[in-house]
This record gives structure tokens, sequence and C-alpha cells, in this order.
């Protein structure tokens, strides 16, 4: 049976001017904010418990736990919205900005009255503009709806909805460092404890949700959260928002259901490998996470077993590599980017992936000898879990792995005087 | 008894006819070996510009403590040393030292090493505090200026090679000895 | 006398290294690693700052965490087993120095940081043997920038610890150094490029690990090992910091601070560290001069103090005790107060005696009974005017950890304040500190007084001009009162009447200890000079005094001479011999007076030198009783209802 999309996120996808708010209630949107309202914080937190609802910005962290950190009683409290997208390979959201942009607010409002937050914080990537401006618009049709600011729909409840741009920084994904920035301070992540459940925006407490998980609100409340944790497995329930790109027939995302399909699965979806090659590698969740090969197609989506694989669904995104492809490249750019957005806060991160920068810089120009090689596996040890966040750890992860699996590769490298894979495939430098 | 008193003789008297080994000393020297530990040299560079940065790790290398470094900062129009550093004041207490060599080997511009000249015996202590002029070495492309008039060249260039056995080196300019 | 103390909770107890160790909760790791004798490496870590986690240095294994942890900003549990000498730490350790040399640049040998460089320490100790890195691939910055006069930044050898943008937040407010850019890239930089305009720069030197921010007056001048160190008290003014006296060839080349967490808390002025050039003056006085008995001649110091003495048994002769007045300076020690103190009442016998120009009538101890670390646990600070700040800088830092780091107010109002508008908003506190400058002392003592009803208790402390202008008042360098605020047996002319009375010719001779910058600036005092018939000085420099002094003797400058000073909340504190004048060794001061004081057929018992003659002092003030350590003097006074 060939694999198909499961469009529960994506329902509404393509439907007429549903980036309007007309659109988007002729298809029954905000009707899921309506019963929030009357539902309650509470109701809704349980249904969200029952959903399995787990982060889709990478950590996978269960949603109706993070929000019951909130200390009880201590008010105001923020909800912040991480639209910072930055992970190479990752676009879903950026999909959902520019396909449902009012399915995001709806699922704010239902999360920031979940939270009782009297603010809610969308803190939009900077360098997508189209998709901010599309959002300014929804976020005032909401306002003139009467679903955002005070009062709103008559339950005595407010909330602003602020849009905030950010100014080109992986690291202000990373939610302290997010914090940070809104705040007007230089955009590095904090020390924790104390995390942002307990002081976190302004030091009041907040939660900081990914555009996906909020995106899912609607559906869970409008469907109850039996019916979405029903469409994944036990251990990864509901859809996720592949985003497939690379050596691929048709780049794009693709919605399925978790754990009941592979790899294999969403590379048929995505059109295979393109022109007919052969897959040589393929990264999974994002330019953080390590490498996995052929052998690992019929890998379940599903985060028990890719981490059992080696690897982690983390943002939900997977990068095709065909045969044509140099890992030492790949990894030289993937480390290029590390260095280039590392915050520069601590040692091991800054230096470490400024020398990992020059060092895959020499290798790939098959100017490093043998020893270098050695110099990179330590500066990847001096590396991974000493960082004061995960930046610095996951800059090793995607070479550290490429390493280990096409070390012949690597290894070949070394003293060639030019990339032994370019010159094997016949392509100009 | 008569063999004993010949064959003492005969060494006697080959002794007595060969060549003995005294060297005339000081109108004539013994040749130091290459890497012999002699008087401090301060080197410059080709370009007349001081290697010595002023740093003072000869100073803190040396185990007896005769060296004095007093360092100041160039002035960028008249520069002593390349960068901003200099030795304003150096001097070296040639009796204290012991020609050990560390502050050779502590030196991080190769400024200051230990040159063939052993003949340093004088008359007076004071005479012994060796200066930056007693010690620097002159340069073959010095032309005095106004600004550089520059001094007697008291340790010139070629005295890396055996010294002259006959003209005796003065110290410093004002040696009156 | 601090505040009451409340009882300890219970101590938390861990093993560091096997060794077990009790602190109290709260406590971070890193601290408890140096209380068990275990030392931690640390860049950004700083005793008096929050800790911020990114230089990684002090990572640690601890318990069964998979992950090393930064000791710095791990409070400590109870049973928490801390390692720091595992297999899997040294190699960090190892690799963390590697990472921090990839950027640095090769500058050592021209760096005045080297020798007392912790980047040089860690990397001998901790670091790999050689570099991996092509010293050209490197990052360049800015070298040799100067951020103000006193400070010159080197970017490149920044190594972004972030204490100096912490120190500039955390301990002085103005955050004036800032962070720019991102990655390798970062950089510290002023706000805007705007020089440093702080009064505490010079402690940026001092926070710095290394070389990036160093002292543009100390740049080139030594080496650590040719410095002679010294630990002394600052003579810039009266609070009483504790520094270390560096010195080379007998020229102090520069101040640094030491911690006293009592008094400066480890930080110094710019006005009192960079004052040491005025130490290494060329113009000193080096020989004694008589124009007595003869024309104008030098001769040995002690050969001047007898005919000083002479010349003065002559005036007291010809006119009475009452014709000599006596002036010291408020830079003199307790030590040669005392003596000086006997010299004019005890063996000359004239009430006239005062140590600067203002008139103190009424002097109490309760006015600095408030002890500076209290500051902190006030829980209002009224600041009046400007002038305690002026007076006393590094009081600026005390009270903005009062209010930034426990959370207390500091009102700073007017000089002269209604005292009635005060008690309207500051009432019903446990403890209410009044902080002024002793020439407002009298306002102070009102709002004192109209707060004391409605507060649980008010306490004073009250700023003197003068490195030792509290012990000069505390050992009776007055007019009206003799040694410890006890009335003198008669009371006398002030300063100001002294210049006065000498001017009009109603005095024949002056005993004058300088230099005294007050007496020095008045037009008074050369009137008084040029007029009196006889003028017995001892000073350093050339001034009023020198010119016009019959008996000239040269002095010794507060890091030349041995004894003790008081500070303005009455603390006693070693000073101590960092250096010998460089034209000889000339007898100090107190040496000086008791020669004189002999010579007049006054009894001292024991030899003039510092250690017994404060035996004596505490003999005469029973408040000064075990002081000399550093400690508060106990003044009965202070146990009176306020």
């Amino acid at each position: 049976m060939p694999v198909e999309e499961l469009r529960i996120l994506t329902r509404h996808l393509g439907q007429p001017q549903v980036t309007e708010r007309s659109g988007y209630e002729a298809v029954g949107g905000y009707q899921s904010l309506r019963k929030a309202l009357a539902m309650g914080p509470e109701a809704i937190t349980a249904e969200v418990k029952a959903s399995g609802l787990r982060g889709r910005g990478g950590a996978a962290f269960p949603t109706a736990t993070k929000w019951g950190f909130l200390p009880k009683g201590v008010f105001p409290r923020y909800l912040c919205v991480n639209a910072d997208e930055s992970e190479p390979g990752c676009f879903k959201d950026r999909v959902l900005l520019e396909a449902l942009p009012h399915q995001l607010v709806e699922g704010t409002l239902i999360a920031a009255f979940a939270l009782q937050a009297s603010h809610a914080f969308i803190y939009i990537r900077g360098e997508y503009r189209a998709q901010r401006e599309l959002l300014d618009r929804c976020v005032a049709e909401a306002y003139a709806a009467g679903y955002a600011g005070r009062d709103i729909l008559g339950s005595g409840w407010d909330c602003e909805l602020i849009v905030h741009g950010g100014a080109g920084a992986y690291i202000c994904g990373e939610e302290t460092a997010l914090l940070d920035s809104l705040e007007g301070l230089r955009g590095q992540p904090r020390l924790k404890p104390p995390f942002p459940a307990v002081r976190g925006l302004y030091g009041q407490p907040t939660v900081v949700n990914n555009v996906e998980t909020l995106s899912n609100l609607p559906y869970i409340l409008e469907h109850g959260g039996a019916a979405y944790a029903a469409h994944g497995t036990e251990a990864s329930p509901g859809t996720r928002l592949f985003c497939v790109s690379g050596h691929v027939e048709r780049p794009g995302t693709y919605e399925v259901p978790m754990g009941r399909t592979s790899f294999r699965d969403l590379l048929e979806l995505a059109g295979g490998v393109w022109g007919g090659r052969q897959l040589k590698a393929m990264q999974p969740g994002g330019g953080s996470m390590p490498v996995l090969g052929p052998e690992h197609l019929d890998v379940p989506l599903d985060f028990k077993a890719v981490a059992d694989a080696g690897s982690s669904l983390g943002a939900g995104a997977l990068v095709v590599m065909d045969e044509s492809t140099c890992l030492v490249e790949v990894s030289m750019r993937l480390v290029d980017f590390y260095h280039h957005e590392s915050c520069g806060k601590c040692v091991p991160c800054r230096e470490g992936t400024y020398f990992e920068s020059q060092l895959m810089h020499r290798l790939e120009a098959g100017l490093a000898s043998a020893d270098e090689l050695r110099t990179l596996a330590d500066i990847c040890e001096h590396m991974d879990g000493r960082c004061f966040c995960p930046l610095g750890d996951t800059a090793t992860w995607f070479v550290m792995s490429a390493y280990r699996m096409f070390r012949d590769e690597f290894e070949a490298h070394c003293g060639a005087g030019q990339c032994p894979v370019r010159a094997q495939a016949g392509r100009a430098a | 008894m008569f063999r004993e008193l010949i064959g003492g003789l005969r060494i006697t008297m080959r002794n007595m006819l060969s060549k003995p080994v005294t060297i005339q000393y000081p109108e004539e020297q013994r040749p130091v070996p290459p890497r012999a530990r002699g008087r401090h040299i301060l080197h410059r560079y080709d370009n007349g510009l001081e290697k010595c940065i002023g740093c003072e790790l000869c100073a803190g290398a040396c185990p007896v403590g005769c060296i004095y470094v007093l360092a100041a900062a160039n002035d960028p129009a008249h520069p002593v040393s390349p960068g901003e550093r200099y030795a304003a004041r150096y001097e070296i207490n040639l009796v204290r030292c012991i020609y050990c060599g560390y502050c050779a080997e502590a030196c991080p511009t190769e400024a200051i090493t230990l040159g063939p000249r052993l003949d340093l015996a004088d008359y007076k202590r004071e005479r012994l505090v060796a200066t930056k002029e007693d010690l620097l070495e002159s340069w073959p492309g010095f032309r005095p200026t106004a600004a550089a008039p520059g001094r007697p060249d008291p340790a010139p260039r070629s005295e890396l090679a055996a010294p002259s056995p006959t003209a005796p080196v003065a110290r410093s300019a004002t040696d009156t000895a | 006398m601090t505040a009451e103390v409340q009882p300890g909770p219970q101590p938390v107890t861990l093993t560091v290294d096997g060794r077990a160790v009790a602190v109290e909760p709260g406590t971070l790791v890193w601290d408890a690693c140096e209380k068990a004798g275990v030392f931690v490496p640390v860049y950004c870590a700083h005793r008096k700052m929050e800790p911020v986690a990114v230089c990684r240095m002090c990572l640690v294994e601890i318990g069964t965490m998979p992950k090393l942890q930064p000791a710095c900003a791990t409070v400590v549990q109870e049973g928490m087993e801390v390692r720091t000498q595992t297999d899997r730490v040294r190699r960090f350790r190892e690799g963390n120095m590697e990472f921090l040399l990839v950027n640095h640049p090769l500058d050592c040998p021209v760096c005045d940081r080297g020798g007392e460089c912790d980047l040089q320490d860690f990397a001998q100790r901790y670091g790999p043997p050689r570099s991996r890195v092509p010293i050209t691939g490197k990052v360049h910055f800015d070298k040799a920038r100067a951020l103000s006069d006193k400070i010159t930044l080197d970017q490149e050898r920044c190594i972004l610890c972030w204490r100096c943008v912490r120190y500039c937040d955390e301990i002085t407010g103005d955050r004036s150094i800032v962070l720019q850019e991102r990655a390798v890239h970062t950089v510290i930089d002023t706000f805007e490029g705007r020089p440093l305009t702080g009064e505490f720069q010079g402690n940026l030197p001092e926070v710095c690990p290394v070389g990036a921010l160093t002292h543009t007056a100390y740049r080139f001048r030594a080496r650590p090992w040719d410095l002679q160190r010294t630990v002394s008290i600052c003579p810039g003014c009266s609070y009483g910091c504790t520094l270390g006296v560096d010195s080379r060839d007998d020229e102090v080349v520069r101040f640094v601070s030491q911690d006293n967490p009592e008094v400066d808390d480890s930080w110094l002025c710019d006005r009192g560290r960079y004052s040491f050039p005025e130490l290494n003056r060329s113009d000193r006085i080096r020989a004694a001069e008589l124009r007595l008995e003869g024309p104008l001649r030098q001769v040995p110091a002690l050969e001047a103090t007898a005919a000083a003495a002479r010349a003065l048994a002559l005036v007291v002769e010809q006119s009475g005790p009452g014709a000599v007045a006596v002036l010291g300076t408020p830079a003199m020690t307790n030590e040669e107060a005392f003596a000086l103190q006997w010299l004019a009442r005890g063996v000359i016998g004239t009430p006239h005696l005062d140590h600067q120009l203002a008139e103190w009538p009424g002097l109490d101890p309760v006015e600095f009974r408030l002890a500076v670390a209290d500051l902190e646990r006030c829980d209002t600070v009224l600041v009046l005017g400007e002038r305690p700040e002026l007076a006393t800088p590094v009081l600026s830092l005390r009270l903005y950890k009062a209010e930034r780091k426990r959370g207390r107010e500091v009102r700073r109002v007017a000089a002269d304040p209604d005292p009635a508008e005060l008690a309207r908003t500051v009432r019903d506190r446990q403890l209410v500190g009044v902080v002024a400058h002793e020439g407002d002392r009298d306002a102070a003592l009102r709002v004192a007084a109209a707060l004391a009803p409605v507060n649980r208790e008010v306490r004073r402390l009250t700023l003197t001009e003068g490195m030792n202008g509290r012990g000069c008042k505390d050992l009776g360098l007055l007019p009206d009162l003799g040694p410890g605020y006890v009335a003198a047996p008669a009371a006398g002319m002030g300063g100001r009447a002294i210049l006065g009375a000498a001017a009009a010719g109603r005095l024949r001779a002056l005993v004058v200890v300088g230099p005294n910058p007050e007496l020095e600036a008045d037009p008074a005092f050369e009137a008084a000079c040029q007029r009196v018939a006889l003028l017995v000085g001892v000073t350093t420099v050339p001034g009023v005094l020198s010119r016009h002094a019959h008996a000239l003797i040269p002095g010794r400058t507060a890091v030349e001479k041995a004894g003790t000073v008081t500070s303005s909340e009455g603390r006693v504190q070693p000073v101590r011999v960092a250096l010998q004048p460089r034209f000889g060794t000339p007898p100090p001061e107190l040496r000086l007076l008791v020669e004189i004081g002999r010579e007049l057929g006054g009894r001292w018992t024991g030899e003039p030198r510092a250690t017994p003659t404060f035996a004596a002092i505490e003999a005469a003030l029973p408040a000064y009783r075990g002081t000399r350590g550093g400690l508060r003097a106990a003044w009965p006074q202070w146990e009176r209802p306020a």
C-alpha cells in the first residue's frame, strides 16, 4: 500500500482564503477557542495531557507537564511562542506561518488561556519578513474580532498578543536566549536554575512553546486528546510535520503519524532519492543530529526508536544525501554554521567551533594531516557536554557521527591535496 | 741505579727540547670554542633596531640576579626596538654573572647571547657593571643622524669571531684605564 | 560593634575529593572546595560577583550526574560527592586551556601581566604542552587602546570572562563596559566607545585575570619579581582601605587592592590608588636645616631637634607655655599624635593644640557608631549631601552593594535636610544609618535625633578628612579634649584661632608637624608662619612650612613609617614601612617628637618606636586595647542609649 500523509495538523491546508480570518472561520476556525474558554484551564490541560502532545521544537518535552511547572498563584505569567525556526533542514514552522497563521494564533490563545497568561509573545525569526507581515495582519484581525485584547469573547480574560522579530541569531531559538532577546538584552542563554517556568520573562513564570506544538491545539480541543493520541503510537502519539530536503524528487513538508511511519515511508512520500540515485546518508532531526545510513531506513519515526539507532527526531527534518555527497564537506558546512551562530558566551563553544571550522576547512581541502583527525576528536570531546548550552554540544554530533560512519572517507582526505569524493565524482570544485 | 737516572734524565731532556704549551696571555690568546659563554652581546636586526624588547625574562631567569632591566614604551617616531616596548636601561653585573646562559635561553627574541670574550678582568669593580651601551652590538648600516647620533662602536660585529690578540678592546667610550 | 547576629541555620556536609567539609546552606561548590582545601581554577567566577559559569574552567564531577558541573554555579546539597582530580576533569581542563589559547596572542614578553597571570599559571599547571593551532590562524582586534588616561585595553588578550562587564554592572553600577559582536568576534569595549569616566577604573585590571585591561600608570614599569610588597593602609582618605604597596628600587610603582570585607571589600578608588606618585617626589626635604643660633645651615636631624628644644625652652621661660601652640596633621599616625599631644600638654604645658582648622565642640564617639560593613544591614541609609562620597569614594561602592545585593534603601538627601520631614517617611525601621561628612555633623545629629523616636535604632557614621583624622581626634589632638574624649585640663585655642593669634603676634612659637594640605592652602597659615618668632617644622616636601621654619626637620611619607591609623569608623589598622627614603634614613617623626620632649625635660618611658608607643596608647585609652590588628575601638559611649 503506498504511503499517505495524514493531514491532522494541516487539515485546512489549501482551503480558500484560509490565511484570512473569514476563510479560517469558514472551516471551523476559532471554534476551539470558544470551546476552550468554556472549558476552563484545568480541562484544557487535561485534554492536552490525554493527547500526549510533546514539544515539536526539538526537545520533545511533554507539553502538559511543562505547563504544570508554573507555580500556583504567581501572576502575571507569560506565554512565548518560539517561531525562531533556524535549525538547518527545518522549515515546517515556516509552512505553518505562511499557510495556517490563524491556526497558530488560535492555538496560542488557547494555550495562553490554559496558562492564564496576560501576554503571549510570538518571537518570529527576523529573516521571515514576509511571514511576519502576514502574521501581523492575522493578529490584527484577531484583535478586531475580539479574540485577543480585553475581555476576550466576553470571558473576562485579558490577553495581549505581541509579535516580536528576531535579528538573525540561531541561539535565540534556545528558550532562555529567546527570553533575554525579548527583554532587549544580548540573546544569550541564561544560567538554569532558575527555570523559565519559575522565573522567565521579566522574572515572571513563563512557558515557551513551539509553533507546531501550539498549532495542534485547535484539533485537540475539537476532537479530544484521545483522538489525537490515537493517530500515532503510545510512545509517540499524534502526527508530525516532517521537512524532507536534500537529494529527493519532491522536497517539502509531509505530515505523517508518528511511530507507524518509517524513514523509508517518508522518503517514498518525497518521491525517493532524486534521479534514481542511491542513498548514502541521511540526517534526521535537523543540523544538530547524528547521521544515519541506508541501514536505518526501516527505523520508525518514533522518539525512542530513533534514539536507539543513535540519532534523534529533533525538530522533525530529514536531509537526504546521495552517493555523490562528500560527508566531510557536509560536516564542514554544518560546523561553519555553528561557528557562525555561536553566541560566544562559553569558551568551549566559542573557541571550539572556531577551531573545528578551521580544521574542517583544511580537511575538506585535503590539507590536513592524519594527526589533525585526532585533534578534531579531542575538540569534540572537550565540547560535548561541557558547554553552557546545547548549541556547543550539538556542534559536535554530526561531524563525530559522520567520522564514525564514514571513517575511510575522512581519512582519505588527509594529505590528499583535494577532496577525493569530488575528484572521483568528477565534479568541478 | 744508572738506568733509573738515565730514564729520568731522558724525560727531562725530551721536555726541555719540546715546544712549551704556555701561551703568553694576553698578547696571545687561546682560540675559544664556538659555543663558549663569555661576555654578553645585545643584538640588533639588520635595520638597526634593537632586538631586545625589555621583557625582563632574562632577569627573571637569571639564577643570580645579575641583570637589571627597565622597560619603556617606544616613541613611535623614533623606535628603539620593533613593537611597543624596549629596554631603557639594561645592565649586567659581569662579576656576579655565572655565565650559565639561562638569559639567552629565556630570551624570546634572541636579543641576548653570550659571546666569545672571556678577557673581562679589571681593576675597578664599578667598571664591571656593563650597561646597554657596553653590550649593544653595532651594525654595518649605521649612519649617525641628528635624532640618533649613535656612539663609538664598542663591540664590533666582527667580535663574533675570535678577538684580536694585540688590540685591547675598550670596554666603554669613557674607559680610561 | 555590629548589628545582632542571627543564629545560623543547619550546616550542609559534603565531601570534596574524599575530604568532608561542612558549610552553610546556599554555599557554592567552589567555595566549599576552598574550605576543604581543594583548589579549583576559575576565570569568570569572582568572590564579589554573581556566578555566570561562562569560562567552564571549574567543571567538576558531582555524584552520579553524567555531565560535569560548574562548581561556581552549583549550590551544595547534603551528602554531595565532589571529585576534582579525576581523569575526566583533568582531560577537560587541558582541553579548555587549549581552547583559551587558540586565539590568545603571543604577547607574554610585552604584556604587563606576565608573571602574575592566571592564564599563564593555569596553562602551565593544567594546559597542553604544545600548540596545535598555527599562529597565523588567530582572530585580531584592537591592541593597546586607551579607554581613559588610567586604563589601557588590549582586546586580543581578553578571554571573555565578563568580569569587567559584571564589575561595571554589579559593583559600580555605571555599566561602562559592554560586550559586542558574537562568537569568536566577541570583544569587550566601552559603551558607544566613550572614554571611561568613573572613579573606580583602577579595579578593572585587578578583576581582569589576564593582561587585557592594564594600568596605564604601570605600563612596562616592572615585573612581579622586581617588586617588594608591603601591606599597609591607603593614605588617600579616612576610609581605611587596606592596600599593598608595590615598590621597586625604593620607589612606589603601584598600589594593589587587598580584601578587607569589613572596609574596602577588595576595591580601591582611583584617587587613592593613583596617589602614589606623590610619594615618589624628587623634591623631598632631605636634610634638617637650622636658621637658629646662626646662619642657615644643614645639620643632622637630632641636632636640629636639640636646637629646637633649646629655642622652645627659651620661649617658655620668657613668655610662658601659653605662648607656644602646636599643630599636627590628620595624616599623622596615632603614635605620632600621641607623642605630639604629650609634647604639647605634658612637656611644654600649652593648651593650644589642634590638627586641622575647623571647630568640633562636643565631639562624641557616638558619631561613628555605625560600622562601614553595617551599611548593608541598615534598612535605610541616609546620606547627607555629596561630601561623604567625595571625601571617601569607596563608600559609594558599599552603598551600591547595599542597594543592589541586599535590597536596602539608600537615600541621598540634602546636606542639611528637614529632620521632621524625614521622620515622616523614615519610620518603623529596624536600623537606620545616617552618613555625614564631619562638616555636616550638626545636621546629622539633628536628623538622628528626629529619627530615633520613630525607628528601632539609628546609628551615625561621620567621615573625617585625612588618613588619620579620626585617630587624631581619638588621641586628643584637640584644644578642648584629651585622649579618649576626656576634657583637657585646660581648654586652649583651636587651629583657626591659633593661626589668627600667631599672625597677630600673640603667639611666639609654633610647632607644626606636616605636611598638612589644609594649612598649606590657607593664607592665614602663611601669615602666621611669617609673624611667629620661632617656627619648628617637620615635613616632607617644600611648602609654606619649609620656607619659613627656623628649625626644619625632614619627615617620612606614609609608606616610610610604621604605626597605626584609625579610620572614620574607628578601626585601628597598622601602616608599615614599605621602603626607605631614597636620600637616607631620617629618624621617624615619632622619634623626633620624643627627642624634642626629652630635651625639654619631659619623660617618655620606653623606646620612641611604634609598638611600645601603641602599648602606651592602650594604657591611656582602654577603648584601643587589642585593636592594633584592624579592629574597631570599643567606646563605652556606644553603650549609652542612642
